[in-house]
């Protein structure tokens, strides 16, 4: 039976770069399929990473004539393919918000036969970004990404970072909000998320202040591969 | 203030609603789609309205009623939807109605591509649209920049009655960086006793008429003689430009926008082989720091001058006219969507200095 992980959130949230290093890893176990579901936003999409996850044997399904200068904004064929028996693992990275969530909700007949063991639908929270900083606002689109994509969310993924200027201060307040955010919903804490370094920052100070573990979950290092093509050239001026 | 990680599109919209405005008239096009997306959003939240035009000309037009009636009113589109709204911000300036006008510029010309590009600055700085008029043109390089400057922009706006464009490129609307955003629960109010707004027949308030056609050549020469007298205040008053390095500098680069965040590595390199560099960055492109660029460049150090842009040297027109022939100017730079690399412009200047 294949493990199906799916990656929701707000739009910048951090999906792709989570998605990315999810399928990297997996791919080192057995054979793992990457689908990109964003049909929202034309940049910064898993796809224009295809080279790297070709390199690391990663299946990628990107949506129709995806990078090739015309975007008609439609899912692919093959995203069935996902579906089919097998082994391995399949992640989708959704397309932000509930507008992206949308394009998901036509599959609900292939996830409804999946085992529940082996559906994970994550929720990628970064409180850092704006109208998804506070609990309402990170409630309300928790519960209108449900509603578009036909799932319900296992678990909340606390990805608290500003870029390139992120530390463990971020995380920690990405823990209030995932904290306060299970707390309210029931759903339980998958994990955090953070550069090695700045995991091991947090891992200091969520020792320290004796932070709750059922709210940090997974330690999940990440390197970051969704990196940002400005950034060469914007070294300077920020 | 608390930092937070924001596209350049959805910190233009909200630092707009920060600054008063309640009113944005748009219509879609890549890449700038983030703006009105935002705004649909936001603007409801604040007692403002948020309409999606049938086109852009629509879309300006409405503008235009919004600003007659004092409204702080916001349009945005990219290069070819800029196009579209020229007749509309060309009868803006006539009316001397304040907006702003938010161009998120991709490669050109016709439909081009939806990376980023330079290409529009004729059209923004020398007036898109016919007849005599300047817009207010600023430049922004960076997305807290940016944030800083929509306050700034609706002031203006309202304080000369002239349209602004922001002219910034594709790479500000798509990137994200952190920003501090303003907190602004009570934006100034400016009085606007010519707006067309509360006219009760029989009472004491004059009727307010926007308008744009002067039949006679008379009335036709009033207005411009007060456009004329508007742009000598705004060009002695208004000009916002950053000097870097310049001093006893060597060799100094000319850009804007992003692309003079290049330019800073260029100049961090070159300092790395033990030269010195500057950089005169334009912040406002109309009024054009013209002083401020030759008296960088007529230094005695300064070898030579060199422009870069992703463009086909459209600046470089106005740089030259301000070095004035005092020094060797050079332009570096390609129309469409190429952002040089640091690297580059560092071996230019290098063998500018060779030659």
């Amino acid at each position: 039976m294949k493990d199906y992980w799916v990656l929701v959130g707000s739009f910048g949230g951090g999906k792709s770069e989570l998605s990315l290093n999810m399928a990297v890893r997996a791919a080192q176990k057995g054979p793992c399929m990457l689908v990109d579901m964003d049909v929202i936003n034309p940049y910064f999409r898993t796809s224009e990473r295809h080279e790297l996850l070709e390199k690391a044997g990663v299946e990628l399904v990107s949506p129709p004539y995806a990078l090739q200068k015309i975007e008609i904004m439609s899912v692919s064929a093959r995203v069935y393919a996902a579906f089919t028996p097998g082994e391995g693992t399949v992640i989708f990275d959704v397309g932000g918000d509930h507008v992206g969530a949308i394009a998901l909700g036509q599959y609900k007949p292939n996830f409804q036969n999946i085992p529940p063991e082996n559906l994970h639908v994550l929720y990628v929270v970064n409180p850092m970004r704006p109208l998804a900083s506070d609990l309402p606002s990170a409630r309300t689109m928790l519960e209108k990404i449900q509603g578009a994509c036909r799932l319900r969310v296992t678990g909340i993924v606390n990805n608290g970072n500003l870029a390139g200027m992120t530390t463990a201060e971020h995380l920690v307040t990405g823990y209030e909000l995932v904290r306060d955010l299970s707390r309210e919903t029931g759903i339980p804490v998958w994990g955090t998320c953070g550069t090695e370094g700045t995991l091991k920052e947090f891992e200091a100070y969520a020792k320290a202040n004796g932070l709750d573990e059922a709210y940090i979950g997974k330690r999940y290092p990440i390197e970051v591969m969704m990196h940002r093509s400005w950034d060469k050239y914007l070294s300077e001026g920020l | 203030m608390a930092l937070k990680l924001m596209k350049g599109c959805e910190a233009i919209a909200e630092a707009a609603i920060q600054a008063g405005c309640r009113y944005f008239f748009g219509y879609p096009i890549t890449p700038q789609n983030d703006i009105p997306e935002y705004m649909s959003l936001r603007l409801p939240q604040v007692g403002g309205c948020f309409l999606q035009a049938e086109s852009e000309l629509a879309a300006i037009n409405m503008v235009y009623g919004a600003s007659g009636a004092g409204a702080r009113v916001m349009t945005s589109s990219s290069s070819p939807g800029i196009s579209l709204k020229q007749e509309g911000i060309s009868t803006i300036a006539a009316a001397e109605l304040p907006c702003v006008i938010v161009n998120m510029m991709r490669g050109g010309p016709g439909l081009g591509n939806i990376q980023a590009s330079q290409g529009d600055y004729f059209q923004a700085v020398k007036g898109g649209g016919h007849g005599d008029y300047h817009p207010i043109v600023i430049a922004p390089s960076s997305i807290q920049e940016t944030v800083n400057m929509m306050g700034k922009a609706f002031d203006l706006a309202d304080d000369y009655r002239i349209p602004v464009i922001i002219l910034a490129d594709g790479l500000i609307g798509q990137m994200m960086e952190p920003v501090e955003m303003p907190n602004n629960p009570d934006p100034v109010k400016k009085d606007k006793p010519w707006a067309a707004t509360g006219y009760v027949p029989g009472g004491k308030k004059q009727r307010a008429i926007i308008n744009s056609l002067y039949i006679e050549t008379e009335d036709l020469d009033v207005l411009h003689t007060r456009l004329s007298a508007t742009y000598d205040r705004i060009q002695a008053n208004e000009i916002m430009v950053e000097t870097y390095n310049t001093e006893g500098a060597e060799f100094i680069l000319c850009a804007y926008g992003t692309v003079a965040r290049v330019c800073k590595a260029a100049v961090r390199i070159c300092a790395e082989q033990g030269v010195k560099v500057g950089l005169v960055r334009p912040i406002t492109l109309w009024p054009f720091p013209t002083e401020a660029v030759h008296n960088a460049v007529a230094q005695e150090s300064v070898k030579g001058v060199l422009t870069v842009e992703v463009s086909d040297g459209q600046m470089y027109e106005d740089i030259r006219l301000a070095v004035n022939g005092c020094k060797p100017t050079e332009f570096m730079g390609k129309a469409g969507s190429a952002i040089p690399a640091a690297e580059d412009i560092a071996e230019r200047i290098m063998n500018m200095r060779r030659a």
